[in-house]
């Protein structure tokens, strides 16, 4: 078990580097560059901020800067906002969209779940079908379309909640609610099959043979094989979720990490771009070793090599 | 100043918010608007906030604070509220007023002003603020090492451009501490517009000695010393910012709200409904989705100006077979932007056939260009292209953004029904875009400017041989000549009388094809008083206040809605 942590930290290392030299050539690849506007730039001054942010010097230089200054997270200033380190307007976003990210998936949990196990345990009644239907409606309507109707509804004809912003508990329902939806719908369909599946298994007929009442049977024999697709599904979703939502962000107008990357992207804000770019394949990839760990804690038969 | 571009990439959800919008509006979503007892309708909600406390959207996060540094409009909205200038702005005519000086001498010959400072001003940090601040910011602006992106502002300053180039030391500038209380500033020309010039951000001053502690962080709310009508009290990254009153501000028996709240939304749609459910205050123009736009009109607080500023297509004449004047003039006669405004457009801006957008005091403009496909045909067919036969393939560059889409579409049309000649429409996202413009790489590219200072010197100027904003490859040496002389020219009839004869050349060359004349479209909750549209869309924010008994007084003067009326002079 250790060996096996020991083992996968490990290989963060060059999976990390690989993305970060990726990241690092093609940002840098793209057309223009920073401090572009539509607006001429006197030479002199263009001259003084590449020097300040060491963009005149070759470009294997500046690689070997990034990657040793990168090794301790230091990705320098952003240059669209220079009073700020990439690093602290990564930790200020990360609050949010953990927040964020934390209520819809705790939300997600708490109505999927549920649904999901009902649903299995009244295969093909009216029930089943219409959570189902319900489900598949919420997998199939996009954020974009369902955040501007909760708004609509919501905050512009009953003007019940704010229409966007990060201010007070009040403002947290719409976004939460528009990016848990998904979440919700997918979680009820995948526990629903799961389920389906695991209580077909021998072990539940024993189960029930012995006589164990079907509360039982559901709840402590099937619920724990019948999870793990969830559980799987999780990992890359909770680390999706959490590092932000590019569309709820937009929509609700929220300081999460989500809207960097693109923004970054845009404005050639190179220390950004490639600062979330790390912090989310850093995320991932630690979350991707987690599940590993939880599948092996919930069904007996995995094992870890 | 460049134009503000629209994030274009969620167009898709801003329209289907639209139709969501309009179909709910059509199904009985009356509560969304309201009227008052004149039967004036309002878009959204017109409760007044409770305290005194002005709330508006940003529409962008600033990139930096330090007004010798930043070069954005959300930048410089924030700055001139935190700093104060030698001179103000009027808030309805944009006219300097007395602000950090409270009276100046001009010489006869006006190149030499003296400022007097007013008695008793202060920084934040309780420390005097003198004539040699103004020196030493103006000097660290124009110092090459500062790397500041509006240094082009001061260059009007004797030995400004030199020194900002290298060409000379910072003791040849010609901008003196004469003593504490007194600045002696020299300029290379006449320019009548230099008052104005001081109203611009980038020539607001800094306290040295807190740069020289903090460096670049020295903008932090935890470190910012500043000298204008109210003060950083907090900024929370892409979440707000808020202002409050400076206590010790010279004028602060004037300011009339406490608190100000700036929001940094970049999203149209979010932004338009945050205004409408009664968010914020004041949405600045630029920040109404293009497809409301014509459903806007008819809401008493969405309030319509003239905006200094033009879009226009761009042409490079380095390029075959643009380099033919007759070529460049056969584009600018095919196309027809009165239709394009009427139909693409909506109305919601007219069209222009001038290089300087209107309003120029003093400023007879010349003969604007005109639509006239038979001449356009002639000029092509004098080009060697008669009906457009062996004309090679053209390209209209544009960036990302649903109207600069369709408008170059439907110029594409009018090129190819007009002329007969074969043009593609290129996208490209921003930077690139920019990368293209500037190295001009490209055949026709869509393109904005937008004035400085309230002098069409300010459009003029950029299309010298050799100006960095030009972008067209085009010098010509008759034009160069009149820039130059006008700008030499002490006698202000004769000056623009200059400036009229270079604007003829330039659009009778035509490396520049006028399209339309922006307008300011800002929505303003009919409770703020103080707030107008300008030409510069530039709102001194030391003159708003909140009138709760909004109902009982008369509407604001300043507010135009009645644009859409309006055609080409």
């Amino acid at each position: 078990m250790t060996g096996f942590i020991t083992r996968r930290l490990l290989l963060l290392i060059p999976t990390l580097w690989i993305i970060a030299t990726l990241t690092f050539f093609l940002v840098h690849a793209a057309p223009g560059g920073p401090f572009q506007s539509e607006r001429d730039i006197p030479a002199a001054a263009k001259e003084a901020l590449y020097k300040k942010y060491g963009l005149d010097r070759p470009l294997i230089v500046q690689y070997g800067r990034f990657l040793t200054h990168a090794a301790v997270l230091d990705f320098g200033p952003s240059y669209a906002n220079p009073a700020k380190d990439v690093r602290e307007i990564l930790f200020e976003s990360a609050k949010v969209s953990f927040e964020l990210g934390g209520w819809a998936l705790l939300l997600a949990l708490l109505l999927g779940v549920p649904i999901g196990v009902w649903a299995a345990t009244r295969q093909n009644s009216a029930g089943d079908f219409t959570a189902m239907s319900v489900a598949l409606l919420g997998v199939s309507i996009p954020n974009f379309v369902l955040g501007p109707l909760l708004v609509l509804w919501l905050s512009l004809t009953l003007f019940w909640l704010p229409p966007a912003l990060w201010t007070g508990p009040s403002s947290r329902v719409l976004p939460v609610l528009t990016l848990s939806a998904i979440y919700i719908a997918y979680l009820a369909r995948l526990t629903r099959g799961g389920m389906l599946e695991t209580l077909r298994q021998d072990y539940v007929r024993t189960a029930r043979a012995k006589g164990l009442d079907e509360r039982r049977v559901v709840f402590r024999h099937a619920f724990r094989l019948g999870i793990l697709p969830v559980v799987s599904y999780l990992g890359p979703a909770t680390a999706r979720v959490v590092m932000g939502s590019v569309v709820v962000e937009q929509i609700f107008a929220i300081p999460g990490l989500g809207r960097h990357l693109v923004n970054g992207a845009f404005n050639r804000d190179y220390t950004l771009v490639l600062g979330v770019v790390l912090f989310y394949a850093g995320f991932l990839l630690i979350f991707n070793l987690l599940v590993d760990l939880a599948y092996a804690w919930l069904d007996p038969r995995v094992e870890l090599a | 100043m460049p134009a503000v571009r629209a994030p274009a990439w969620l167009v898709t959800a801003a329209s289907l918010a639209l139709t969501a919008w309009l179909l709910a509006a059509g199904c009985g979503g009356r509560m969304a608007t309201t009227s008052d007892a004149s039967g004036r309708e309002y878009f959204g909600s017109v409760r007044v906030p409770g305290d005194r406390v002005f709330r508006f959207n940003n529409a962008a996060e600033p990139e930096q604070l330090d007004p010798g540094l930043m070069s954005g409009q959300p930048d410089g909205r924030i700055a001139r509220a935190i700093f104060e200038g030698l001179v103000v702005a009027d808030p309805h005519t944009l006219a300097p007023l007395p602000g950090q000086a409270y009276r100046w001498d001009i010489s006869p010959d006006g190149r030499r002003y003296v400022f007097h400072m007013r008695p008793g001003i202060r920084w934040t940090n309780g420390r005097p603020v003198t004539a040699g601040d103004f020196e030493w910011s103006w000097k660290r602006v124009l110092d090459p090492a500062t790397g500041s992106r509006y240094a082009g502002i001061l260059s009007v300053i004797e030995n400004a451009d030199s020194f900002n180039q290298k060409r000379a030391d910072a003791s040849q500038v010609g901008v003196r501490a004469l003593d504490d209380s007194t600045l002696e500033v020299r300029l290379v020309s006449p320019a009548p517009y230099f008052l104005n010039l001081l109203t611009f951000y980038t020539c607001l001053p800094v306290p040295r000695e807190v740069l020289a502690r903090f460096g670049d962080r020295w903008t932090r709310p935890e470190h910012l010393v500043t000298n204008g009508p109210f003060v950083l009290a907090s900024w929370k990254l892409r979440e707000s910012m808020e202002l409050v009153k400076n206590q010790t501000y010279w004028d602060q028996a004037n300011v009339k709200v406490d608190r100000m709240i700036a929001y940094p939304v970049d999203d149209q749609t979010t932004s338009t409904n945050m205004y409408k459910a009664g968010v914020i205050d004041w949405q600045p123009s630029g920040n109404v989705p293009a497809p409301f736009l014509p459903f806007m009109r008819k809401y008493a607080d969405f309030r319509v100006g003239r905006q200094q500023a033009l879009y226009f297509y761009s042409i490079n004449v380095t390029k075959k077979p643009l380099d033919n004047v007759w070529v460049r003039r056969a584009l600018t006669h095919a196309l027809d932007r009165a239709t394009l405004c009427d139909k693409v457009l909506k109305g919601t801006r007219p069209p222009w056939g001038l290089f300087c957008p209107s309003g120029y005091v003093g400023y007879t403009p010349p003969q604007p260009v005109t639509y006239d496909p038979e001449e356009a045909r002639r000029d092509l067919a004098k080009a060697g292209y008669p009906g457009g036969k062996g004309f090679p393939r053209i390209e209209i560059l544009i960036n990302t953004s649903e109207d600069h889409r369709r408008i170059a579409e439907a110029v594409q049309a009018m090129w190819r029904a007009n002329l007969g000649i074969p043009v593609d429409v290129a996208n490209q996202e921003w930077a690139s875009y920019l990368e293209k413009t500037t190295q001009v790489k490209y055949d026709v590219a869509r393109r904005s400017w937008i004035g400085d200072y309230p002098d069409p010197s300010t459009f003029l100027d950029i299309m010298r041989g050799g100006d960095g904003n030009n972008r067209t490859g085009w010098s010509n040496p008759e034009y160069n000549r009149l820039c130059a002389e006008a700008r030499m020219e002490a006698d202000p009839t004769r000056r623009m009388k200059l400036l009229s004869q270079a604007e003829a050349v330039l659009l009778d060359e035509s490396p520049v094809i006028p399209v339309y004349h922006y307008v300011t479209m800002e929505l303003v909750k009919p409770y703020v008083r103080g707030l107008y549209p300008t030409v510069l869309d530039y709102h001194p924010l030391k003159f708003v206040s909140i009138d709760p008994d909004w109902r009982e007084h008369p509407e604001p003067a300043g507010s135009d809605s009645t644009l859409a009326a309006e055609r080409q002079p």
